[in-house]
C-alpha cells in the first residue's frame, strides 16, 4: 500500500510541476530482476488499485456532495435524478451477476475504457472549478486529484492486465485501448455538462470500476468462495 | 401532500433486489389491492413502462425488483397509477446503489477488555459479524459500522466512529451500570445507514477491592496535614532564628550627622575634619589607639585556662570562639558594627568608621570569632563599660603615654590578656602615670565592635594586677599578613621562632620599661617594602598638637592605611 502511495506521490508532483497532458511513463523500480527487490504478486497488485479505486471513489462522493449543497437539485424523497452521462455509450454490466458472467478480458477492458474516458472531463472539470469563485481551493484540489487518481488507476489497470496477459490468465483478445475516442461529456441538450452532472456521472463511474475490479480479483485469484 | 396515494420510500438491501412501498393516503377507494399499480422505467435506452414484476403477497403495498429486474448504476423512475382513473398520482426516480440500506449486523458480543485498578471503570471489545445478505466477501458491497451505547433506559446515545472492521472497544465505562450497546452500518461512500441491531447488554458489577482507596487517601491527607502543621509550628517557634537567617539585620552607621556616603567615599582627610567637628570625637583619641581590638575571653571556666598555656588558650578561644563565647547574642556578623549594644556606641561607630574595616575580624591576629559583644561582660566590667570612654577620656590617665598598639605579653588564669606597655612617647603630660601602664588587661572584645584603648584601659582598672611583664615577647603564631597594610604594624609571621616585630633601637630613656619590639610602618618604598620607624624617633604622636598631625596623615603611622593613603604613600 505504502509503494504505491509512493508512486501516486511522486507521480502526483510530477504531473504538478508538468502539464497535464503530458504522458507519464513510470519507471520501474525492480530493475535488477527479483533478486533484490520484492517483485509484487498479482494479488498484492489487485489490492492495491482496489484500494486506489475505493479512494476515488470516495474522493468523488465527498465533490458530489460538496455540490449537492451549492446546486440544491430537486430531490424527491428517493433518490437522485437520472442524468445521462458522456460514458453511457459503454457497455457496462450493470449488476453483479452480469459482472461474473463477463469474460475477464471484457471485464479489464470496460475498467480500462471508463478510466481512460475520464481523463479529459476530469481536467476539465479541475479547470472550471479552479476559475470559478464559489469553490474553495480545498475541492478545487480534490478534483485535481481526483484526475490525477483515476490517471494512477489507469495505469495500475494496465500494469494488472499486462501481468494477467504473462501469467496467461488474459487471452489476447483484449484489444488496445486507444485513446483515439475521446468522449466529450455532453448532455442531451448538447452542452457541456456541467459540473454537477460531470460529478454525479463520474461518481457512478467510479463506483462501477471499483466493483468491476472486485469482481475481476475474485475471478482471478480464487479465495473464500467469492 | 400526502393526503394523495406516494411512494412512500424504496431500499435495497444488499445492492442486488430492491422494494418499493406506497400508500394511498386518506383516499380510502383506493386501498383495495390493485387499485393502484406501480410502474417503472429504466432509462436504459428504454422507455416502456413496465409494471411491477412482483406485488408482495404478504406484505401490503409493496412492489420487488428480484435480481432480474434490478440494474445497479441504472436509473429507475416508478410511479403510482390508478389505472381505473388513469391518474399518476406519484413519480420518483433513483438509482438503486444509492437507496441501499444494509441489513443490521449479527452476532453482536461483547467481551471484557479491563477493569480499573480502582474498580470503578472497565473496558469492553465488542464484536459483531456483518449482515448475511451482504455479499462482503467478495466486496460487492465494502461496510462501515456504526457502534452507539448509552447508559440503560437513558435517552442519549453515544456514538463511536465509523469501524471497517467487524470489532471495536468501548473504553470507560462505570461499573455497576447497566449499558446498551447496538451497531448499524451503511456502504461506505454512501449515505445509508441500515437499521440497528439488537441491543446487548454490558454490565460488570463493581469487585469490592481489597485494598480499598479510601485510606490510603485519607493517609495522605492526614500526612499532609500534619507535616503542614510541624512545619507552622516549627516557623513560629524558631521564629527569631528565621528571621536571621532569612532576614539578616543591617548595620546603618550611627554617627549623628554625618552622611554615611562621605564616610564610605570621602577622603581620609575629609572625614577627619568633619569628624573633627563633632563633638563626641576627639582626634588625639583617634589617632591614638582606634584600632585595637579587644579579644573576648571567656570568663566563666577558669580551670580550663590552668592546663593549656596561654598562648593556645588564647588560640583556642581565637579559632573556636563561637564555644567560649559568653551568650551575648547569635548575631555572629563578624566585622560589622553591632547594633544590638547601645552601650557602647561610639567605639562602633569608629569603627565604622574606618573604611572597609568592615569585616576584617577574622583576619586580624587580635579578634577572635567569638559574637559577643561589650554589654554582658560582666558585672564588673559592664559599670565600666557604661561610661562612654571617648568622652571621659581626660580621667583616663595611664594610656595616654602609650603607643596607640600594645604587644599581648601574657595571660591571666582569669583569662585576661596582659599588655607588655608600649613605648612611653617624650610628651611631658603623659609621663605621669607609667605605673599603671605596665599591667593593662585587655578585654578583648568581638570582632564587629571595636573599643578604644580607653575603653579597655577603664575595663581594668579594677582588674587585679597581674604578674609582671616577662622578657620575652609572646608572638601570636596567626597567619601572616604580609603585604596587607591594613593591618601593617604587625608583620606578624606563622614561625615561632622569629620575633616579628623590628627591635627598634633602645631608647635612651632609662627608666622606661623593655623596649618595645614593635614599631609603625612609616611609609611604603617603590618596592612596596614597608619602611619602620623607629619608634623613639617619633615625633608625631604627641596628642597635644593634633592639628600638626593631622594634615601630615598620609606621612603618619596611622596604624590603619587605607588604600588611597597607600596610593598617596607611593613614590
Amino acid at each position: 500500500m505504502s509503494r504505491s502511495l509512493k508512486q501516486v506521490a511522486v507521480l502526483l508532483v510530477a504531473l504538478l510541476c508538468l502539464d497535464p497532458h503530458s504522458r507519464v511513463s513510470s519507471a520501474p523500480i525492480c530493475t535488477h530482476g527479483p533478486s533484490g527487490c520484492h517483485v509484487p504478486s498479482l494479488a498484492d497488485l489487485f489490492d492495491r488499485v482496489i484500494q486506489h479505486s475505493a479512494r476515488m471513489h470516495s474522493l468523488s462522493n465527498d465533490l458530489h456532495s460538496e455540490f449537492e449543497q451549492y446546486f440544491l437539485p430537486s430531490k424527491n424523497s428517493i433518490g437522485k435524478i437520472y442524468r445521462k452521462c458522456h460514458t453511457s455509450s459503454i457497455l457496462t454490466p450493470n449488476g453483479k451477476e452480469n459482472a461474473q458472467k463477463l469474460a475477464r478480458e471484457e471485464l479489464t477492458e470496460v475498467i480500462l475504457k471508463l478510466l481512460m474516458a475520464w481523463r479529459d472531463p476530469l481536467f476539465q472539470l479541475h479547470q472550471s472549478m479552479a476559475h470559478q469563485q464559489d469553490f474553495n481551493s480545498f475541492s478545487s484540489n480534490k478534483a485535481l486529484e481526483m484526475g490525477d487518481m483515476t490517471h494512477e488507476l489507469r495505469k495500475g489497470v494496465e500494469k494488472v492486465a499486462e501481468k494477467m496477459r504473462v501469467l496467461g490468465m488474459l487471452g489476447n483478445s483484449v484489444t488496445g485501448l486507444s485513446p483515439a475516442e475521446t468522449m466529450l461529456p455532453i448532455s442531451d441538450s448538447g452542452e457541456a455538462m456541467s459540473n454537477y452532472e460531470l460529478l454525479y456521472c463520474f461518481r457512478r463511474d467510479s463506483n462501477k470500476v471499483q466493483n468491476y475490479l472486485k469482481i475481476l480479483k475474485c475471478r482471478i485469484i480464487p479465495e473464500h468462495d467469492c | 401532500s400526502f393526503y394523495r396515494p406516494h411512494f412512500t420510500g424504496c431500499r435495497s438491501r444488499e445492492q442486488e433486489t430492491f422494494r418499493c412501498w406506497w400508500s394511498a393516503g386518506i383516499f380510502q377507494n383506493l386501498t383495495e389491492p390493485g387499485a393502484l399499480r406501480v410502474f417503472y422505467q429504466t432509462k436504459n435506452f428504454l422507455s416502456e413502462w413496465q409494471e411491477c414484476p412482483d406485488y408482495t403477497r404478504t406484505v401490503k403495498n409493496e412492489c420487488y425488483f428480484n435480481k432480474t429486474f434490478t440494474q445497479i448504476w441504472t436509473s429507475y423512475c416508478i410511479q403510482l397509477r390508478s389505472v381505473r382513473e388513469n391518474i399518476t398520482y406519484d413519480e420518483a426516480c433513483f438509482t438503486v446503489e444509492n437507496i441501499v440500506h444494509p441489513d443490521p449486523p449479527i452476532g453482536l458480543n461483547w467481551t471484557l477488555l479491563n477493569v480499573s485498578r480502582s474498580g470503578l471503570h472497565f473496558d469492553v471489545l465488542v464484536r459483531w459479524a456483518p449482515p448475511p445478505s451482504a455479499d462482503v466477501q467478495m466486496g460487492w458491497m465494502s461496510l462501515v459500522y456504526q457502534v452507539q451505547y448509552r447508559v440503560r433506559n437513558n435517552s442519549h446515545w453515544e456514538m463511536l466512529d465509523l469501524e471497517s472492521g467487524t470489532q471495536q472497544s468501548i473504553y470507560g465505562l462505570h461499573t455497576d451500570k447497566e449499558y446498551e450497546v447496538r451497531v448499524r452500518c451503511k456502504m461506505s461512500a454512501f449515505d445509508n445507514f441500515g437499521e440497528f441491531s439488537d441491543s446487548i447488554i454490558v454490565h460488570v458489577a463493581q469487585i469490592p477491592s481489597k485494598e480499598s482507596t479510601f485510606p490510603t487517601t485519607l493517609v495522605l491527607i492526614f500526612g499532609v496535614i500534619g507535616v503542614v502543621i510541624l512545619l507552622v509550628l516549627l516557623i513560629f517557634s524558631q521564629q527569631q532564628r528565621l528571621m536571621v537567617i532569612f532576614l539578616p539585620p543591617i548595620p546603618a552607621p550611627k554617627i549623628k550627622g554625618i552622611d554615611p556616603e562621605l564616610l564610605k567615599n570621602g577622603k581620609l582627610d575629609q572625614l577627619n575634619s568633619l569628624l573633627s567637628s563633632q563633638d563626641m570625637y576627639k582626634p588625639d583619641f583617634y589617632h591614638e589607639d582606634p584600632w585595637v581590638e579587644f579579644i573576648q575571653l571567656d570568663l566563666d571556666d577558669p580551670a580550663e585556662k590552668n592546663e593549656s598555656s596561654d598562648t593556645q588558650h588564647l588560640l583556642g578561644v581565637s579559632r573556636s570562639g563561637s564555644s567560649h563565647v559568653l551568650n551575648f547574642k547569635s548575631d555572629d556578623d563578624s566585622g560589622r558594627a553591632s547594633c544590638y549594644d547601645p552601650e557602647i556606641p561610639n567605639p562602633e561607630d569608629l569603627a565604622s568608621l574606618l573604611p572597609g574595616h568592615s569585616g576584617r575580624g577574622d583576619n586580624h591576629p587580635l579578634v577572635s570569632r567569638s559574637s559577643s559583644s561589650i554589654p554582658d561582660l560582666g558585672v564588673q566590667q559592664t559599670s565600666e563599660v557604661e561610661e562612654t570612654p571617648i568622652q571621659t577620656q581626660p580621667a583616663v590617665p595611664s594610656w595616654v603615654n602609650m603607643d596607640f598598639y600594645a604587644q599581648v605579653s601574657d595571660f591571666t588564669p582569669a583569662g585576661g590578656v596582659v599588655l607588655s606597655p608600649g613605648q612611653l612617647n617624650s610628651c611631658p603630660e603623659k609621663k605621669k602615670e607609667e605605673e599603671n601602664e605596665k599591667k593593662i588587661q585587655f578585654q578583648l572584645v568581638s570582632d564587629g565592635a571595636y573599643t578604644s584603648e580607653n575603653t579597655a584601659r577603664q575595663l581594668s582598672a579594677s582588674v587585679p594586677p597581674s604578674p609582671g611583664p616577662e622578657q620575652g615577647y609572646q608572638t601570636f603564631p596567626t597567619q601572616a599578613v604580609e603585604g596587607n597594610l591594613w593591618n601593617g604594624e604587625y608583620l606578624v609571621s606563622t614561625s615561632d621562632s622569629q620575633t616579628p616585630y623590628l627591635l627598634p633601637e633602645a631608647p635612651p630613656a632609662p627608666i622606661l620599661p623593655p623596649v618595645s619590639d614593635y614599631t609603625v610602618v612609616q611609609e611604603v618604598d617603590a618596592q612596596h617594602s614597608l619602611l619602620l620607624n623607629p619608634p623613639s624617633s617619633q615625633p608625631a604622636i604627641c596628642p597635644h598638637s593634633p592639628n600638626k598631625h593631622l594634615p601630615a596623615m598620609p606621612t603618619m603611622p596611622m596604624g590603619y592605611l587605607t588604600p588611597d593613603l597607600l596610593g598617596n604613600l607611593t613614590p
